[in-house]
């Protein structure tokens, strides 16, 4: 198995792990999302989840990634500039529903993916765990 | 020609609603596809308007089997915001809890597994098992379904008699290793309805990132309470049963085995239960501003929680909750390709998939 020591050097960030509140934390620098996870592809981490937070006043929304290894749990956070950032659907299958998921409660658009209604029906509108009304 | 037949969301099949929809040729399925919220009470979002205190009882209903774990994780994670750490008894009772909930939930599924296959007196005798199940947490927690034992640092509730306990465990696992265990694992009926149907390959497994029973079925090894322990998991011994079939029969062995481990788990941690206090600090806790993650190993696979705090508030700033069915419902799509039409109901109760979890 991989060891965590030399995924950053693997993944090309100089950066190191920091470990806080039950996560390894690394921070992706210029590595894009599908970079990554095709790095995690090559590690053979199982795919968690991905978290969204919606960040006070006009700081945009952040999106953190989690992967499993041997039991520890992996995070890489995100920030997004547009709402919007690269889907990574084609390359693991295991993001279908939380992409879904977050699209729908963030209106966060991964691009190069469509989507079905996952929690919301048919022409409802995405955004529902925004605190501002979408329009 | 093929056609499109729905199951659900609202169906006898399903215990609660969501929706299969599947294109048959004949009567093999050879498409499908999957609906799900119309359980979504928008839980997470409710959560940011409750205090610390509040936000467990909200919690404690995302759940109506695996209540305590969602509890235990939500608390867990609050402790490693305001550096609380349970003391020893509590995290032996914290065990405890889990392990029985973990015995409510398989016999539970057990019961309508068996209903599914036709099996009508197996179901009878794993619902009676269940009562007493819920009989011994009731004994400790007062509760039959949502019990209340996790707080901030500890536990609500001491176990008063471990050895009554102990008993009472005793007389469920000598039940279970006598009835459900032998019928489910050698019986006819058992086999020709769950053999070979509904496979899920290890690859296949592995690519959906499925989770628990569901994925140790299937020939992944992978538990939480081995690879990342919590609570007291770690002073005790057992094994986490892992099939390579990765049909229901291998799902139903993962899961009956499993009891008889649980048991073994209860027997240990009763048994040991050391003295002391049944939690740290008061009731006034110093939330840091941060993220903290906790996962624990509920009956049906790997819960996660994502709690974020801002420091002086009440509240919680944000709470990302992954519950194990949402992992492994898109994987029911695989697992009913190819199968007749007549097993899917089967097939899909076999991830023991819960809608209310998955929606929150």
């Amino acid at each position: 198995m991989t060891s965590l020591e030399s995924i950053p050097a693997t993944l090309g960030i100089d950066e190191a792990w920091v470990e806080r509140g039950g996560v390894h934390w690394l921070a992706p620098g210029k590595l894009t999302v599908r970079d990554l996870a095709k790095g995690m592809n090559e590690f053979h981490a199982r795919f968690v989840t991905i978290t969204a937070y919606e960040l006070p006043k006009d700081q945009g929304l952040r999106l953190e990634y989690h992967w499993d290894l041997g039991g520890q749990l992996l995070g890489f956070p995100f920030q997004l500039e547009d709402k919007s950032i690269e889907s990574i659907f084609d390359l693991c299958e295991a993001v279908d529903w939380i992409e879904r998921e977050i699209h729908e409660g963030f209106a966060i658009d991964f691009v190069g993916r469509e989507y079905e209604p996952l929690l919301l029906r048919e022409g409802q509108t995405a955004g529902v765990n925004l605190r501002e009304e979408v329009k | 020609m093929s056609y499109k037949i729905p199951m659900g969301p609202y169906h006898p099949g399903l215990e609660e609603p969501y929706k299969l929809e599947m294109i048959c040729q004949g009567e093999t399925v050879t498409d499908a596809k999957l609906s799900i919220g119309f359980n979504f009470r928008g839980i997470e979002h409710l959560a940011e308007s409750r205090n610390y205190i509040q936000v467990i009882a909200l919690m404690e209903r995302v759940c109506g089997i695996c209540s305590n774990i969602h509890t235990l994780t939500l608390c867990q994670a609050m402790e490693d915001l305001t550096g609380l750490t349970p003391p020893p008894r509590a995290q032996y009772i914290r065990v405890i809890v889990a392990e029985l909930e973990r015995l409510h939930s398989h016999t539970l599924w057990a019961g309508i597994a068996a209903k599914l296959m036709g099996f009508k007196t197996m179901f009878m005798t794993c619902f009676e098992l269940r009562e007493k199940v819920m009989d011994v947490l009731q004994a400790i927690s007062g509760n039959r379904v949502n019990y209340s034992m996790n707080r901030i640092g500890g536990v609500n509730r001491d176990i008063d008699d471990p050895a009554g306990i102990l008993k009472m465990v005793e007389a469920i696992e000598a039940e279970m290793a006598r009835t459900v265990i032998p019928i489910f694992t050698t019986s006819s009926t058992a086999r020709s309805r769950c053999a070979g149907i509904g496979v899920l390959t290890h690859e296949k497994a592995s690519s959906c990132g499925v989770v628990g029973p569901t994925a140790r079925a299937s020939g992944l090894s992978q538990d939480l309470r081995h690879a990342a322990p919590y609570a007291a998991y770690a002073e005790l011994e057992f094994n986490s049963p892992v099939e390579q079939g990765g049909d229901v029969r291998a799902r139903l062995m993962v899961r009956a085995l499993e009891i008889l481990e649980s048991c073994r788990i209860l027997r240990q941690a009763l048994s040991k239960l050391p003295p002391g206090e049944l939690h740290s600090g008061d009731d006034k806790f110093n939330f840091i501003t941060g993220t903290a993650t906790s996962r624990v190993e509920a009956p049906r696979g790997e819960v996660m929680y994502s709690v974020s705090w801002k420091e002086g508030s009440r509240n919680p700033a944000r709470i990302h909750v992954r519950t194990p069915t949402f992992a492994n419902m898109p994987a029911i799509r695989w697992m009913v390709l190819g199968a007749r039409l007549a097993d899917t109901p089967l097939i899909q109760a076999s991830i023991d998939p819960c809608y209310s979890c998955t929606d929150r």
